[in-house]
């Protein structure tokens, strides 16, 4: 009798346990609008209530018919098993799952539509039953009956014609007309400056550039300070570089005998090459084997380098600035310089 | 002027020398006609300490040239024929056993002599070349437990010959690169052909009398290292060095796929070295950038790595020399 006793105080703790345990399951159903007109929409809303993790779901809407409505009531009302389903977590384990199912009667009247069952673990649920009165559509017997209307002839706008996806593209054919504008400007330009797109600067005059920069370097007076490798290294790339802009020979890439061998092919040069030579050997000297020249050196150098670029000036400008050169008259000593103008028999200085 | 003294007496020094190289010119003058490129390059190789790698084909010279250089300043020639069965104790010598004194003594090879041609050093495998490069190297052998120094002057010429490449063993870079100068031989003039009918079919040619005697050479070597080099040189060769590793920092980037790898340090230092020897063939105690650039191919060619591209293409060291140098602003 008291083992009898034991079992059935231990079952009923078991029961009030489950029942503890179980999370309660409930579905309610509503419609937004409890009547409408034959054929329009309404939407049927089921909220299901249950535990977190427990796997629920519609039954009846589970068996996929081949046209996606489940009809109820006769078929006069039809239910649409592709509608939307939310959830919403209601905290204590619980969630809500919202059902939105529309609902469509192309029969008028009002029907009372069924339970809606909603099964959860192996917990059932029924919803309450809801009402949908169904209306029909006001037919006019008197109206006059009109034909149907001819097709619309649609405006002939050019865009209707193309694709899509040129018009989707509209930056790119904008982009290709902008360039192709540029591109006729500037090859017109191009044609019209005679190979360059840029404005032509004029080209600066070797012989210029040459007297300035001789110039510079007697204001810097290398030698006079103890600089006489440096003054012979200026000197020289003044005058290679005068032959690569003057003459077209690139004197900066050769060594002193290739420049004399290359003036001596030269004939405008050839008779010159004489004062190119003797700096180009005193250069090598200074440059190249620690020798320090005498001051009388470093003058002649100089006076051999502004005679060479003087009376190898284009035939042009000699006569431009007055005819005969005559270096020898004024460059006494070395020490003077020219002005860049070139050297005129009878100048002041 | 007022030059410093070091120069100035170098600049005398070498003037008193100047008979060296001109006695030995004309002694190889008598018996080789032109080649004067060849004559120049031994010397210069002579004057450094260094080797010559000579490319040409056969009946050029080249043997001819060394045999009569090492007749003008008596000193001790041996030629080694290069072939697939050298070993590399036929080069540098081995140990015998003698039965009469119960030992084993030591047969010197023929790389013991002052003047050593190597003909035709791609026919021998690369064990021997190995064995004759670093002798070059070193300068000196080691047979059995015993190392023994080479004689000085010590001047290897190995030849190879660019027609023939079955059964041959090209010399890797690696060892190219040991070599100071490589030097291309070309086919005489016609005059000079003509000259070279006349000498050889008249049945007499003068003896060649030795002109100087190797201790004035090592006395010339001396005198070469000290020659002026100065830093506007040292950055000109240092330059074209580094074109061959990065032309296009130079402006040259059509060279870029063309070279496979650039030249290394010791193309420098020999470019370095074999200019001074130029400078003093011409009389100089200074280098001017006309002696690198005399120089330059011979000591560059073997040093510049080709790719397919450019094999392909059937560009040569020698083209790429001839960018670089043309590129390159002379100090």
């Amino acid at each position: 009798m008291k083992i009898l006793k034991t079992v059935f105080a231990g079952l009923v703790i078991l029961l009030a346990g489950m029942s503890v345990n179980a999370a309660p399951v409930s579905l309610r159903a509503k419609l937004d609008s409890v009547q409408v007109l034959m054929g329009r929409l309404t939407t049927l809303r089921l909220e299901a209530v249950q535990g977190k993790n427990a796997q629920g779901g519609l039954p009846m809407f589970e068996r996929m018919s081949a046209d996606g409505i489940v009809g109820v009531c006769g078929d006069s009302v039809e239910l649409r098993t592709s509608f939307d389903r939310d959830t919403v977590d209601l905290g204590s384990g619980m969630i809500q799952i919202n059902y939105a199912i529309p609902v469509q009667a192309f029969d008028s009247g009002t029907y009372r539509l069924p339970q809606f069952v909603y099964v959860s673990g192996r917990d059932t649920a029924f919803s309450n039953q809801v009402v949908l009165k169904v209306i029909p559509v006001p037919v006019a017997a008197d109206a006059q009956i009109s034909d149907y209307t001819d097709p619309v002839s649609p405006d002939g706008k050019l865009l209707d014609f193309l694709p899509d996806w040129i018009i989707d593209l509209w930056w790119l054919w904008l982009s290709i007309v902008v360039l192709a504008v540029l591109f006729i400007i500037g090859l017109r330009r191009y044609r019209k400056q005679g190979g360059t797109l840029l404005a032509k600067k004029p080209e600066p005059n070797p012989y210029e550039v040459a007297m300035q920069r001789l110039e510079n370097l007697k204001r810097r007076k290398l030698w006079e300070q103890g600089m006489e490798k440096e003054y012979f290294t200026f000197l020289t790339d003044i005058l290679r570089e005068y032959l690569e802009k003057r003459f077209g020979i690139n004197a900066m890439e050769m060594t002193s005998r290739e420049i004399i061998d290359s003036l001596s092919g030269n004939s405008e040069v050839k008779e010159k090459r004489g004062y190119m030579r003797d700096i180009l050997d005193v250069a090598d000297f200074v440059k190249f084997a620690k020798v320090r020249p005498l001051p009388s050196d470093n003058i002649a150098a100089f006076v051999n380098a502004c005679r060479f670029v003087e009376e190898t000036r284009p035939v042009a400008e000699a006569v431009d600035s007055g005819g005969s050169v005559d270096p020898q008259t004024n460059i006494k000593s070395g020490l003077d310089m020219p002005s860049g103008k070139g050297i005129k028999k009878g100048d002041p200085k | 002027m007022n030059e410093p003294v070091n120069i100035r007496e170098l600049n005398d020094l070498i003037a008193s020398k100047s008979n060296f190289s001109n006695m030995i010119r004309n002694g190889m003058d008598r018996r080789i006609v032109g080649q004067k490129h060849l004559i120049d390059s031994l010397l210069i190789a002579l004057l450094c300490n260094g080797h010559v790698l000579l490319e040409g084909v056969p009946g050029l010279a080249k043997t001819l040239a060394i045999k009569t250089l090492a007749q003008l300043v008596a000193a001790k020639y041996s030629r080694i024929q290069f072939t697939p069965d050298l070993l590399p104790a036929d080069v540098v010598g081995t140990l015998i056993y003698s039965v009469k004194n119960e030992s084993f003594e030591v047969k010197k090879g023929p790389i013991f002599a002052n003047f050593v041609l190597a003909d035709e050093i791609n026919r021998a495998p690369a064990k021997v070349q190995s064995a004759l490069l670093e002798a070059m190297q070193e300068r000196q052998v080691t047979i059995g437990d015993e190392t023994y120094p080479l004689d000085n002057p010590f001047l290897v010429m190995a030849t190879q010959n660019p027609i023939e490449q079955e059964g041959t063993y090209p010399l890797p870079e690696a060892q190219t690169d040991r070599f100071l100068l490589k030097v291309v031989i070309g086919y005489p003039e016609k005059e000079e052909e003509k000259q070279i009918i006349r000498q050889n079919i008249s049945g007499h040619q003068d003896p060649v009398v030795p002109v100087v005697d190797p201790e004035e050479i090592l006395d010339v070597q001396k005198i070469v290292e000290k020659i002026y080099i100065d830093e506007k040189i040292e950055n000109y060769i240092v330059d074209i060095v580094f074109a061959t590793r990065e032309p296009e920092k130079y402006g040259l980037t059509d060279l870029q796929g063309i070279i496979g790898y650039g030249a290394s340090p010791r193309a420098s230092i020999s470019l370095a070295k074999a200019s001074r020897a130029y400078a003093f063939l011409r009389g100089r105690g200074y280098v001017i950038p006309e002696d690198v650039r005399a120089v330059c191919h011979d000591v560059m060619r073997h040093r510049i790595g080709l790719t397919y591209e450019a094999e392909a293409n059937n560009i040569s060291a020698d083209e790429i020399i001839n960018d670089i140098i043309d590129k390159i602003a002379v100090p």
